[in-house]
């Protein structure tokens, strides 16, 4: 009576040979760099949408403080009236309007661009 | 880890590891090819992590026995007949036919963490160590899957 030992290394499985394996695998690999290339591409698109984003920002904020800084606003001479108060109201507070105008833009930029991360 | 260079290293390495997962997935060898696929994506993709602290045939061998594992776990597989898994020669086409239809059989019924470390042991020829660090259990529980294992295929194989 044979062992069982020696009836499994008798009767290993048998592999059939399957010249298109390697070729499959190939083809799963070349996949795999298509993937890969878009989402490094995707990634870098990102990046620079990010840093335009924060550098617009910046600007922007620079630029309102040095409009306020330069231009103060003579309030006296805005006289009476709704729409002249309105004026007033925005010439008083340009400086702190613009920097949520700004930080929404960066806010909103960060979004579209965790969304477009999670697609992937 | 270029293209080509891990096409070469696979080359080497397909037969054993269609052949262990063809004993996996007991004599299912569409499954076990589907499986390899999966396997050798997965290892092209974490191939940057490879650090040679082991050899590279080990380290596919353990990625393709973790794929087999989520495979188990995700789907429940279902078993193909034994008769329609069988792809054999046609020489002596009986006696093959039926010691194979028999060892499939019999490594259908038993525990995955023995048929692995059967078909490891007996069909690959590896060591110990080894198998340990594919399963990643140690020795002495590998030790004791083979004891196990082969106790449990002898109840179903008619030698």
């Amino acid at each position: 009576m044979k062992d069982i030992d020696e009836f499994l290394r008798e009767n290993k499985p048998l592999v059939k040979d399957k010249p298109s394996f390697i070729l499959e695998t190939r083809q799963r690999l070349e996949a795999v760099e298509g993937i890969k290339a878009e989402v490094d591409r995707q990634r870098s698109h990102a990046r620079i949408v990010l840093i335009v984003t924060l550098a617009t920002g910046l600007a922007a904020g620079v630029l309102a403080s040095a409009l306020a800084f330069l231009f103060p606003v003579d309030a006296a001479s805005l006289g009476e009236g709704l729409w002249k108060s309105f004026r007033l109201f925005l010439e008083s507070w340009k400086h702190y309007l613009l920097l949520p105008v700004a930080a929404f833009a960066i806010i909103l930029s960060l979004v579209l661009t965790s969304d477009r991360n999670k697609a992937l | 880890m270029t293209q080509e260079r891990f096409i070469s290293l696979v080359q080497s390495q397909q037969e054993p590891l269609r052949r262990f997962l063809l004993a996996l997935c007991s004599g299912d060898a569409s499954l076990a090819d589907d499986i390899a696929q999966d396997a050798l994506v997965r290892a092209y993709v974490a191939s940057g992590s490879f650090l040679g602290l082991s050899k590279f045939s080990t380290w596919l061998f353990r990625i393709a026995y973790n794929c087999y594992i989520d495979h188990c776990r995700m789907a429940s597989v279902e078993k193909a007949s034994v008769d329609e898994a069988l792809d054999l020669p046609s020489a002596d086409a009986s006696d093959a036919s039926f010691r194979y239809q028999q060892l499939y059989q019999a490594l259908d019924r038993i525990p995955e963490k023995e048929k692995a470390a059967i078909a490891l042991f007996y069909f690959e020829d590896r060591s110990i160590k080894e198998i340990s660090a594919i399963l990643g259990i140690p020795s002495g529980t590998v030790k004791y899957h083979l004891s196990m294992g082969r106790t449990h295929l002898k109840q179903h194989i008619q030698l």
